[in-house]
């Protein structure tokens, strides 16, 4: 035997049940971990790869700021700095293709005209079937695999590309692979020669260039280059580091609000080492006396436990890992749905696995160390005594219990992900903090809710309700523990319905708040006035008032801003808009006449400008604009990476090159919704227009919603199973310490089942008392959470569903953990039990 | 020859709460090396007390213990969990065995601790010794689930002597066995003593158990009331102790 290690050993072997529990509470909250980390380090890799793909071999990108693209002339202007060798320039529109007759309506495409000759020195393009491009002039196209299944086209078919300009048809000679690098376009992209594009949507701009610089040349001297000689039309220059960060940005929530989710799993995790390690040291209590006695030193004790725990911590993070890997799969999948990623993931490298699997160790050490150093101090005649003094006990407990949750944030912290940021960071130490607030109150709760929770069950099994509070009242410090680790699970699950409800409601109020009308009508290409769409819009009988709607990018400051076009007299009429600083008539009339804006309070708060301050703007004539400020609302239209400033459409077209509408708002004569809203929807067809009740488009940002919580929701699910392994060991050890009880129940009459129904009143107690513990714990995390993020909570209402959910599902959980020892206690045996030490 | 243990003057006061108990009130002995000393007396009399301080589990509220010239009562941790390893040998009257291993490696458990191999050298040659002592040869591999109760005292008895320690401790070792089995302990306890000069104190309540002493000190309410000299006999006849016992009103 080799030293006390073999004790160690076999004391895990003879307690498989445990021991097995114990590993698997460790397997799970590392499988968390390391799927969350391996699905940062995938999405990292993934936009990494998603950027190569798009960008290329170029070094900068520049891009038109305005819907008519950069003009020849400036792209004469990028092509002669010193520092370009190589500029490639893409037209880049978003259209319909003719249908043939008798198939269709499809979706819309992707246009990319490239020049053939320059691109290929610049992108690669994997093509599946055909040729590629050759020259210019052609009229011929790629087609991406994914648009030629959808659509039925093949090699050789034609297709009608359909623009501003007259309808062009070009002959299909190459299939792109898969859905080739294209982002946004959902793998449905037409790529033909750049002349052809243009002729298409009749401009001669592009949309932008890829550059590629010349030996000895870096990125700063360009971009400078071009600063000081592009003057005559806003542009915006990238890198491929800025387009990696900002789909990163994309990213930022799904990811920090993963790894709380998955550090709080660790958190239940180490509850349940904590607590297996607690019971089994007094178990051990006079074996250890026993060796105390026998003249094992203190650290030999303290190696025996913690051997013991390294063991489980071990093969928990070992078997955590592979389950991780395996789960971080079906989360980048799923993540990658959500945003637009590629599909498949990508395999982790090795740091984030091993990251996991060290704290995963640390942390069963960490949590092992308080029961290893409480076994190795006692003395040979406390061991030999029938019980532990446990109050010292219970103090030391706590302290440890601090110190290990401290471990679990500085490990959290240390493995936040990047793109998450420091903001992330700080709200989700906020909510751990009370969680561990509230995991510290627990032991001062318990013996009240129990009480209260056993009255329902005292109406009908009093004898079981009395012996089960027995039970529980037996070692407060291991049922507060227990109870503490399933009221953190559950508070995950009402913090984070809540957080949703919430997340749900402001995005719906937010259209609702803004969106003047009842139907939202989308085009794919600015519609102008000429075409005459919004008065054969209002014409339909039924409509009320039909509102165009531009959405584009303006320049203030060397910064871009989100910008809307609207008919100010519409908004006043409709009601919509909520002013927090102001007049709201005075504010809507005036942008109508022109030299005034009205900003969200997010924007207006970024800029710092208040109610009169001028606003500067760069004109795409590259003139300077100040527009000044008439109002300030709570929210605006929302534009492609925040909240939209207001402007009129004098202003949009005179000074911003905005053509026409990309969307229209419409309003019905009031209860004339139902037989108005067909005749609408198919007038907005015949214009190519895709029409939306509002409610639905509401429904997809809420779904969507819903899905990313979804994800949130399943890790959490975990922390409560986690739990519940907890519970299954404290109603274990709940059965084989009052074994010579029960011997005595069963021989003066306790029957099997009554035996068995003790043990699951007494999970069915900790179930309530962590149920109504979480659920409190959890409004106060969701609160928080709703605060944080900028949420009202009046607008969030009562989460009654996570409410139910998690009473349901913390009572549920921790009956069905009582199976095992239920049944245990049913089979002892009288004889057995009576004997027993 | 100095006696190889000494009791000076020892009291024990145990603090619960607001009360405390005063288990043993100014015990003084001396003990001669090689010899059977048993300390009698009723429950609660203080007897496994004294034992604890006599055997460095424990330490006295006042008083000294001096072992081999050494005193004992004091120590740090450290040096007591070296004493216990090296110098003391201890019997309980329950739970003595580890469950999970067998009985040589239960009897090696003290080499195991000072980092000995067991299975060599002169550690093994004394771990069959002192089997052979307690007459369980040919049970080293079986666990103490599947030994009688009177065997596993007899393994704790050898796990006790292997160590060869300076002072044999046994807290009331036949408590929980019947009359023959407990016989069969006393007689290993008493051969160990007689034939290889194992100094021992025995703690009883039983004056048949007591009988295998040399001496016997009565001990009632934490006091050492009476001291019996039986002297080294091989019949144990608890006659004389009895008698004895009986002229002192016990």
């Amino acid at each position: 035997m080799r030293g006390l290690q073999t004790l160690a050993w076999r004391t895990l072997r003879a307690r498989p049940l445990r021991s097995s529990l114990t590993a698997l509470g460790v397997a799970l909250g590392v499988a968390v971990l390391t799927a969350s980390l391996a699905t940062s380090a995938g999405i990292d890799a993934a936009i990494d790869r998603t950027v190569a793909d798009v960008v290329g071999r170029a070094d900068l990108r520049v891009a038109a700021f305005l819907d008519r693209g950069l003009s020849p002339a400036a792209l004469d202007v990028i092509r002669s700095s010193s520092g370009v060798a190589l500029a490639a320039p893409a037209v880049e529109r978003r259209t319909f293709l003719r249908a043939p007759i008798g198939s269709g309506p499809f979706d819309p495409v992707t246009v990319l005209g490239i020049d053939p000759a320059i691109d290929a020195q610049v992108h690669d393009l994997v093509l599946a079937e055909g040729a590629g491009l050759s020259r210019l002039g052609e009229r011929v196209a790629l087609i991406t695999e994914r648009l030629a299944a959808s659509d039925g086209y093949q090699l050789g078919a034609e297709l009608t590309v359909q623009g501003a300009g007259a309808p062009v048809t070009v002959r299909v000679v190459g299939i792109i692979a898969g859905g080739g690098p294209f982002v946004g376009s959902g793998g449905r992209t037409v790529v033909v020669p750049i002349d052809v594009a243009q002729e298409a949507f009749a401009s001669d701009g592009v949309s932008r260039a890829d550059l590629v610089l010349a030996p000895g040349h870096t990125a700063a001297e360009v971009v400078a280059d071009l600063d000081a000689r592009l003057t005559s039309e806003p542009f915006v220059i990238s890198s491929p580091r800025d387009i990696a960060e900002s789909l990163q940005a994309s990213t930022a929530d799904v990811q920090s609000t993963t790894a709380l989710v998955s550090v709080i799993a660790l958190f239940v995790g180490a509850f349940l080492i904590f607590n297996t390690l607690s019971m089994t040291v007094s178990e051990r209590a006079r074996e250890v006396g026993l060796l105390r006695a026998a003249g094992a030193a203190r650290s030999q004790v303290l190696g025996l436990v913690l051997t013991g725990a390294i063991a489980i911590g071990g093969i928990g993070s070992l078997l955590g890992v592979v389950a991780g890997l395996g789960l971080a799969r079906a989360m980048a999948i799923y993540v990658g749905s959500l945003r637009g990623f590629p599909a498949e993931p990508l395999a982790p490298g090795p740091l984030p696995t091993l990251v996991a699997f060290v704290i995963g160790l640390l942390v069963t050490v960490a949590a092992a160390l308080e029961p290893a150093i409480r076994a190795s101090g006692i003395s040979p005649v406390e061991g030999l005594r029938a019980r532990l003094d446990l109050e010292p006990a219970r103090r030391a407990q706590l302290r440890w219990l601090i110190a290990v949750f401290v471990l679990i944030a500085v490990a959290g912290l240390l493995t936040w992900p990047a793109a998450a940021g420091t903001n992330g960071a700080g709200r989700a130490l906020v909510v751990y903090g009370v969680l561990l607030l509230a995991t510290l109150g627990v032991p001062l709760f318990v013996p009240f809710v129990v009480r209260l929770a056993g009255l329902p069950f005292a109406a009908v099994a009093r004898l079981d309700e009395r012996l089960a509070r027995a039970s529980l009242s037996r070692d407060r410090s291991r049922t507060a523990l227990t109870v503490g680790a399933l009221t953190i699970g559950l508070a995950m699950v009402v913090a984070l319905g809540w957080s949703a409800q919430g997340a749900k409601a402001a995005a719906s109020a937010w259209l609702a708040d803004v969106i003047p009308g009842e139907e939202v009508v989308t085009s794919i290409r600015p519609v102008t006035p000429e075409e005459g769409v919004t008065e054969a819009l209002v014409a339909v009988p039924g409509v009320h008032r039909v509102t165009p709607i531009a959405t584009f990018d303006v320049a203030s400051g060397g910064v871009r801003l989100d910008a809307a076009a609207v008919a100010g007299a519409n908004l006043a009429s409709d009601g919509r808009l909520n002013f927090i600083a102001g007049d709201r008539n005075q504010a809507l009339a005036a942008i109508d006449v022109g030299g005034a804006v009205i900003l969200a309070k997010p924007t207006a708060t970024r800029l710092d400008l208040g109610l009169g301050d001028a606003l500067p703007f760069t004109t795409s004539d590259g003139e300077h604009l100040s527009l000044v400020v008439v109002g300030i609302v709570e929210h605006s239209i929302p534009g492609r990476g925040g909240e939209a400033i207001l402007v009129g459409w004098s202003e949009a077209t005179s000074h911003f090159d905005v053509t026409g509408a990309d969307f229209f708002a419409v309003r019905f004569d009031f209860g004339a919704a139902g037989t108005a809203r067909p005749a609408l929807e198919a007038k907005a067809r015949e214009y190519a227009l895709e029409p939306n009740p509002l409610e639905r488009v509401q429904g997809s940002v809420t779904d969507a919603l819903g899905r990313v919580y979804g994800l949130f929701d399943a890790i959490a699910l975990i922390a409560v199973i986690v739990a519940a392994l907890g519970i299954v060991n404290t109603l274990t050890m709940g059965v084989v310490e009052r074994i010579r009880e029960l011997g005595v129940l069963r021989a003066i009459g306790l029957s099997r089942r009554q035996a068995s129904r003790m043990v699951v009143v007494e999970a069915g107690l900790l179930g309530i008392v962590g149920a109504v513990l979480g659920i409190a714990t959890g409004l106060v995390v969701g609160f928080l959470m709703l605060i944080l993020s900028g949420v009202p909570v009046g607008l969030a209402g009562i989460p009654w569903a996570s409410i139910l959910t998690a009473a349901v599902l913390g009572i549920a959980v921790s009956i069905a953990a009582a199976w095992w020892p239920a049944r245990a206690a049913s089979r002892v045996l009288i004889v057995r039990a009576m004997t027993a030490e | 020859m100095a006696p190889i243990l000494e009791a000076h003057d020892l009291t024990k006061r145990y603090q619960l709460g607001e009360t405390a108990t005063d288990a043993l009130r100014g015990v003084s002995l001396s003990v001669e090396p090689g010899e059977f000393v048993a300390l009698m007396g009723p429950s609660g009399s203080g007897k496994s007390t004294l034992l604890q301080l006599l055997g460095g589990l424990d330490q006295p509220t006042s008083g000294q213990v001096i072992l081999e010239g050494q005193d004992i009562s004091r120590l740090s941790d450290d040096a007591a969990t070296q004493l216990r390893r090296e110098r003391t040998g201890y019997v309980f009257q329950a739970f003595n065995l580890i469950p999970l291993l067998n009985v040589r490696e239960n009897v090696a458990l003290p080499f195991t601790i000072a980092g000995v191999d067991p299975s060599r050298g002169e550690a093994a040659t004394r771990i069959a010794e002192v089997i052979e002592v307690v007459e369980l040869t040919g049970k080293e591999r079986h666990r103490p689930d599947q030994l009688s109760a009177g065997e596993q005292q007899r393994v704790a008895v050898a796990r006790a002597l292997v160590t060869k320690p300076a002072l044999l401790l046994a807290d009331e070792p036949t408590g929980n066995l019947d009359y023959t089995t407990g016989t069969e302990l006393l007689d290993a306890i008493w051969r160990s003593s007689d034939a290889f000069g194992q100094t021992t104190v025995l703690v009883t309540h039983d004056s048949k158990a007591a009988a295998y002493a040399d001496r016997v000190l009565v001990i009632a309410d934490g006091r050492i009331t009476d001291e019996i000299v039986l002297g080294r006999r091989s019949d144990h006849a608890a006659g004389p102790l009895i008698a004895r016992l009986a002229q002192v009103g016990l």
